[in-house]
């Protein structure tokens, strides 16, 4: 099932005359015709959840928006800060579809009473920016916009921009220091104004849920599982699949479609070697092993295995990945991205990243598993954002599935009596 | 090289500081114009921004040295970044690193002698469906192939 790349084939999907001649524009121009509460309505109705990661209920976080007669100046932003390892997916729509992204940006705005509407993109995308600026001006001479003011903002270069608080400081004019909340954005946002932030393939949905209604996305979706706390999520998700598969690349498919065809869609793993283990989620989210992948790909399916849905970035990991090497890029990783602003997460990444690095040497000893589960430890739950959080999972998802590989590389446990 | 600014890029920066609703979310943008112009952010060029944007020159310069992109030494007139994120790194992009050395004639992080090149390792580029990702001066260049990279010094002037 395809909804956001269904015209994906369409050279010139991105122009505006094309993207009107296939559809565009229809449901915002319903939601327009719709008092903002109804569009809010038929959006919680889809069971759209966001797809930047967190997963959260997009029609109940527009909801908390206060209402305009308390706080008249709010604010809608696209974060198009797309940075996770292993996730791109935004930055093909974005190339491909910016008016999906614009259109949905209006229709969040008229859905919030909204009179800016901003696209806050990495810098890194300097194509993609071009691409959405040149789409901005399309429709402003169009007179889509209406009243709104779209604003685009670039980044520079740090990954923890993509996280909503830590966006909305850059935006700001600050460093990219995440806030601790509550308040959330939706109450007390950019510049304190209240804010809805929504992930840009999550603002693609919405002109297909406006044109098709929420009950049909919602039937498109997983319906979920209350008694195993499976909530509902509507519609598809876009997945960007790398790492060892065929054709990597990106796939459309409806919410809870087993993993395992999703990595078959994308040819399979590369060279016909055998699998060893999947990241479902982008890099911050713990490995599957090659047993796990029939998991139907939705937000509470995946936490039942002890990993997330993420932003739907998938890697393939074949038999020849070695668990350590991989879990040390991605500790690394996070140990450059850590902001600084909690002891826990900026020291606690670095220390995970050494140890590994020592194992890695051939320089491990036998305190270092435990040391790294402690490490991990000492930051979950003691610092404001999830990356701190993430730095432990990460890695304690890799010992536990993948003992061999660290035990291989570590001296065998010394005798009681030498201790 | 001189670091006052010009009447034209005193003007391009107002431009920013009015284009948001708050002229102070303007000052990354701004930021990155005197990136773009010195290939660093100068520190004599600071107090511009901070009276500008009605802060204080400690806050522009807490910005100016948050964000990778802005740096306090001169970049490369052309800035080239490798993938090292998983996907990435998994294809062979310490290969390309190697190349990338050889190629543009300095170390990672470092700019060239002539000042045309600066490259760096960097985190994912959102680029994974074509590992190992080349960016080069903010646009992806799609998959690093030894020998692209190695015709690079001679295409980029």
């Amino acid at each position: 099932m395809k909804i956001l790349t269904r015209h994906f084939d369409n050279p010139k999907l991105h122009e505006l005359e094309t993207y009107r001649a296939l559809g565009g524009y229809q449901g915002l121009a319903k939601a327009r015709g719709m008092a903002p509460q109804a569009v809010q309505e038929e959006v919680k109705k889809s069971n759209l959840r966001g797809l930047g990661g967190a997963g959260f209920p997009v029609g109940m976080k527009w909801s908390t928006v206060p209402p305009p007669e308390k706080a008249p100046e709010r604010f809608v932003v696209a974060n198009f800060d797309e940075s996770e390892p292993g996730c791109f997916k935004d930055r093909v729509l974005g190339t491909r579809a910016p008016h999906q992204i614009l259109e949905g940006l209006l229709i969040a705005c008229h859905a919030v009473s909204a009179r800016w509407g901003f696209v806050f993109i990495r810098g890194e995308y300097a194509d993609q920016y071009d691409i959405l600026k040149k789409a901005v001006a399309e429709a402003e001479a169009a007179g889509l916009c209406g009243d709104v003011k779209v604003r685009l903002m670039r980044g520079a270069g740090a990954y923890i921009c993509g996280l909503d608080t830590a966006l909305l400081e850059t935006m700001e004019g600050k460093k990219a220091w995440p806030r601790q909340p509550p308040p959330f954005p939706t109450v007390v946002g950019l510049m304190g104004k209240p804010t809805v932030v929504n992930n840009v393939e999550t603002l693609s949905m919405l002109p297909h849920i406006l044109v098709n209604g929420g009950q049909w996305f919602a039937d498109i979706g997983a319906k979920g599982d209350p008694a195993r706390r499976i909530h509902p999520s509507g519609g598809t998700a876009v997945y960007s699949v790398s790492g060892d598969v065929e054709r990597p690349g990106i796939y459309e498919f409806a919410m809870g479609t087993p993993l395992r065809q999703i990595i078959e869609a994308a040819g399979g793993v590369r060279g016909g070697r055998a699998l060893k283990a999947v990241i479902p989620g982008g890099t911050s989210t713990p490995p599957l092993a090659a047993s796990e992948i029939d998991v139907p790909m939705d937000f509470d399916s995946l936490r039942g295995v002890g990993s997330f849905l993420g932003a739907g970035g998938i890697v393939v990991l074949d038999e020849t990945r070695d668990m350590v090497e991989v879990s040390h890029n991605i500790e690394r990783f996070l140990a450059h991205e850590s902001c600084g602003q909690c002891t826990p997460c900026r020291e606690g990444s670095e220390w995970t990243t050494r140890i590994l690095e020592r194992v890695l040497e051939g320089g491990g000893v036998e305190p270092d598993l435990a040391n790294l589960r402690r490490v991990g430890e000492n930051i979950a739950g003691k610092v404001i954002c999830a990356l701190g959080d993430t730095v432990g999972m990460v890695v304690r998802g890799y010992m536990k599935k993948f003992p061999e590989d660290f035990a291989k590389r570590l001296p065998a446990k010394p005798a009681e009596a030498a201790r | 090289m001189s670091h006052s600014l010009s009447a034209e890029q005193k003007a391009e920066l107002e431009a920013w500081r009015t284009y948001y609703p708050y002229p102070i979310m303007g000052l990354l943008e701004a930021l990155r114009c005197v990136q773009g112009w010195f290939r660093c952010v100068p520190p004599e060029v600071e107090p511009h921004l901070a009276e500008l944007f009605s802060t204080s020159v400690a806050h522009v310069h807490e910005v100016a040295t948050f964000f990778p992109f802005l740096t306090r030494k001169p970049a490369g007139r052309h800035r080239v970044g490798i993938c090292r994120g998983l996907s990435c790194a998994m294809a062979g992009s310490k290969d390309i690193s190697r190349c990338l050395e050889k190629s543009l004639g300095a170390r990672e992080g470092e700019t060239s002698p002539d000042g045309r090149f600066s490259w760096e390792e960097m985190e994912c580029l959102g680029a994974c469906d074509h590992a190992p990702a080349l960016l080069v001066d903010e646009r992806l260049k799609g998959k690093a192939t030894e020998e692209a990279v190695a015709k690079l010094a001679e295409n980029l002037k």
